[in-house]
């Protein structure tokens, strides 16, 4: 898709508790194999966006870890480009560290192309969408900004503290606020916007006139709620979450054993692209015993493994036992250790015998690089 | 640049006893381990070593083997001042023929080597399974003042009849060549791994290529070489090599990779300290369903598993329905394993679909091989 810019949208994103404290959302772990940001940037690359900006909030290294040589999600390695966006003023004034004030820094961003459109998409919405029919409808009907949206049936659980809207006949919305969860049936943002040149310069010269710590999609609620502008919404019907806890990250993550959930987030024909280690594939020990997990290549298991999810490089030895867990890369998990509902952050050890059980709404937390 | 060595892997075989698994495919693209062709051994141990040039000389069912060495990406080979590059078969002013032989081959590509002007050449085979650096090699190769250094295997004495088997003296120096011999007088056989002093032999090459002989290394440019003198070593790999000929033969070197492995070897031990680059597949997570049953086995991401594995090597997008039972088997890319099949001592190909309920040689010792590529439409 020409005449588009995709923008990765880290300033918007939620935060998984203490698994974000030393790392951003969008290059945590997802499913073992997968970073948060991926999905986005895969949805860019399979709508053939060949100009990306990934807006950097904080801990850039992560994020510039994770992207490489970033030709993993590029369909042509010279034409196509994704650029690092940061703000160093942002950095020691966090309030002030907004993706308006992003954009505005790398405003060359805009003056290099001459896209029509913007499309925003935040990592912690894991939704495979296409970009091209929505696109397609913002131009036709010559809206300034559209907002993507989902019916939600569980609006007391799911999408708590997003940005809930209320939307007319026309496809207009009338009012967004945020998601109390005093209803179950509701329609939420996806904190996917797409936002024409034009409408986005209107936003740039009404935040000249605000408190700078605004966002963009603090104005966009400001154009719907004072009506200066009309704002669009997009049905979006296929699989979305909102990763916005710890415990939604292991809720949803788990969900995800189911292939009828499976099967809504990944299809033949949309692929989500990622950074490659070169692991060796899984090892599997002949006391291993496993079920309903994910396991990602580098593992080596010889043990009991339910309901679980392995990140990278995890060693788990003879006899443990893991239920309802997710371990980072490179842990390792002794003989006849006991875990269950437990997080475990990369590189940690966990000598043999020990026992960690947590509870599925009160999961337990096992550092980076702990040894227990 | 000094010391420049540029390597060339003879990969156009058509490894004919690997039946219909190389029908449509050559031998150096056939899967091995989950998650590799056989030819990310030759091109990873080149990356390992800092070798910066490598030819690929392809002939037999070329397309696949051609597009997935492709600019040598896989192995990190498309950097500066690196190269990789497809050397087939072509026309030229003296019209045009297929290679003749492994000697033919290098010839025909003099004007490659001539450009990449290296001091040393390496000679590989695309279809041998080992990890290492060859760096050693080439220090004896310098360090000895050779003209010639061939890597050497000592195997077991009673199959160094199949061998080309080098006698040494207590130097290394190589005192003589037997062909696989009736009598081997030596157990140290030729893994087809050569280093030669790149204008020496260029010289045996151009020299070669006017006679009437099978244009062969083993056949001709070392006998050759032998017989004038050349100073002649051989260099002794300890470690995993594998030349995997037949159908059992590979799936023996697949189930060498599992945790109790031959000799008690593993992926881990085999593979040693260095990575083997391989395709980067944008499959989805390697999910193992609530009723599976996964033991003592090495499976690759993309692979979703709900019935039973047990002693399997298993690629990227294998799908083992519930109820399915395989054991002692390598399933490769794609293979679908339907509801109640029953696969015992096989080698599944890519592709290749296991109807509902099918039993594949449950009752044998001997590899079965089944291809059909029937998933592919599904």
């Amino acid at each position: 898709m020409k005449d588009v810019i995709a923008l990765l949208n880290c300033h918007e994103c939620a935060r998984l508790g203490v698994l974000t404290e030393e790392r951003p959302l969008a290059s945590t772990s997802f499913l073992g194999r997968y970073a948060f940001m991926d999905v986005a940037l895969s949805n860019f690359t399979n709508s053939g966006i060949d100009n990306v900006g990934v807006l950097v909030k904080d801990h850039q290294r992560s994020i510039l870890k994770h992207m490489g040589n970033m030709s993993s999600w590029v369909n042509n390695t010279k034409t196509d480009k994704i650029t690092l966006l940061t703000n160093e003023k942002g950095l020691i004034n966090p309030p002030y560290n907004t993706d308006l004030a992003n954009l505005k820094e790398n405003d060359y961003l805009l003056y290099d192309s001459s896209a029509s459109t913007l499309v925003f998409q935040s990592p912690h919405i894991i939704a495979p969408i296409d970009f091209n029919p929505i696109v397609k409808e913002h131009r036709e009907r010559g809206e300034g900004i559209t907002i993507v949206y989902k019916r939600i049936k569980d609006g007391d659980r799911d999408f708590v503290g997003q940005c809930r809207l209320t939307i007319d006949q026309d496809g207009y919305v009338t009012d967004a606020s945020k998601n109390d969860g005093s209803e179950k049936e509701i329609c939420v943002s996806l904190a996917t916007w797409i936002i024409d040149r034009k409408a986005l310069l209107e936003i740039v010269k009404e935040s000249q006139r605000h408190d700078l710590s605004l966002g963009i999609a603090d104005f966009i609620v400001y154009f719907v709620k004072s009506k200066r502008l009309k704002v669009h919404a997009y049905e979006y019907k296929g699989y979305a979450r909102c990763f916005n806890s710890l415990e939604k990250y292991m809720e949803y993550s788990f969900e995800l054993f189911k292939p009828e959930v499976a099967n809504t987030l990944f299809k033949k024909d949309w692929p989500i692209f990622t950074l490659t280690h070169n692991s060796k594939p899984a090892l599997y020990g002949p006391n291993a015993k496993i079920s309903n997990s994910f396991i990602a290549n580098g593992c080596i298991v010889d043990g009991d493994i339910k309901n679980s999810i392995l990140c990278r490089g995890v060693t788990v030895e003879k006899g443990a036992k893991l239920n309802r867990c997710i371990v980072f890369r490179g842990s390792k998990i002794g003989e006849n250790v006991v875990l269950s509902d437990v997080v475990v952050d990369k590189h940690a050890k966990i000598a043999q015998k020990h026992k960690i059980e947590g509870d599925p709404d009160v999961p337990i937390y096992v550092d980076q690089g702990a040894s227990v | 640049m000094s010391n420049k060595m540029v390597a060339m892997i003879l990969a156009g075989g058509k490894g004919t006893r690997l039946k219909a698994l190389t029908a449509k495919v050559a031998k150096p693209a056939v899967s091995y381990g989950g998650k590799y062709r056989i030819i990310d051994f030759p091109l990873s141990n080149c990356a390992n070593s800092g070798i910066r040039d490598v030819g690929v000389l392809t002939q037999y069912e070329s397309s696949e083997l051609n597009q997935y060495v492709g600019n040598g990406e896989k192995w990190g080979l498309n950097g500066v001042r690196s190269s990789a590059v497809v050397l087939s078969p072509k026309q030229t002013e003296e019209g045009s023929s297929w290679y003749r032989g492994t000697a033919d081959a290098i010839y025909e590509n003099l004007d490659w080597l001539e450009r990449m002007d290296p001091d040393y050449v390496l000679i590989l085979s695309g279809d041998h399974i080992y990890s290492c650096t060859y760096n050693e090699m080439l220090k004896k190769h310098i360090d000895s003042k050779a003209d010639c250094t061939i890597s050497v295997f000592p195997v077991p004495w009673e199959e160094a009849s199949r061998f080309g088997i080098l006698v040494t003296d207590k130097k290394d120096n190589i005192v003589q060549f037997q062909e696989k011999p009736k009598k081997p007088i030596s157990n140290l056989a030729s893994m087809g791994i050569y280093i030669f002093n790149y204008k020496i032999l260029r010289d045996y090459l151009i020299a070669d290529a006017k006679t009437d002989s099978d244009h062969d290394f083993g056949k001709n440019i070392i006998p050759n070489m032998m017989k004038d003198h050349r100073k002649m070593v051989a260099y002794t790999y300890h470690g995993y090599w594998k030349d995997v000929g037949t159908v059992s033969s590979l799936h023996q070197a697949n189930m060498d990779l599992l945790k109790n492995g031959a000799n008690g070897l593993d992926i881990y031990s085999i593979f040693g300290p260095n990575k083997i680059l391989s395709e980067d597949m944008h499959s989805t997570p390697q999910f193992i369903g609530p009723k599976a049953e996964v033991k003592d086995s090495l499976i690759n991401q993309g692979a979703q598993i709900f019935g039973k594995v047990n002693h399997c090597v298993v690629s990227d997008d294998v799908v083992v329905e519930e109820g399915a039972v395989c054991i002692n088997d390598v399933l490769m890319p794609g293979a679908v394993i339907r509801k109640g099949a029953k696969v015992e001592n096989a080698i599944i190909g890519p592709n290749t679909l296991i109807e509902e309920n099918a039993e594949v040689n449950l009752e044998h010792d001997d590899i079965e091989l089944v291809v059909n590529r029937k998933a592919a439409r599904l």
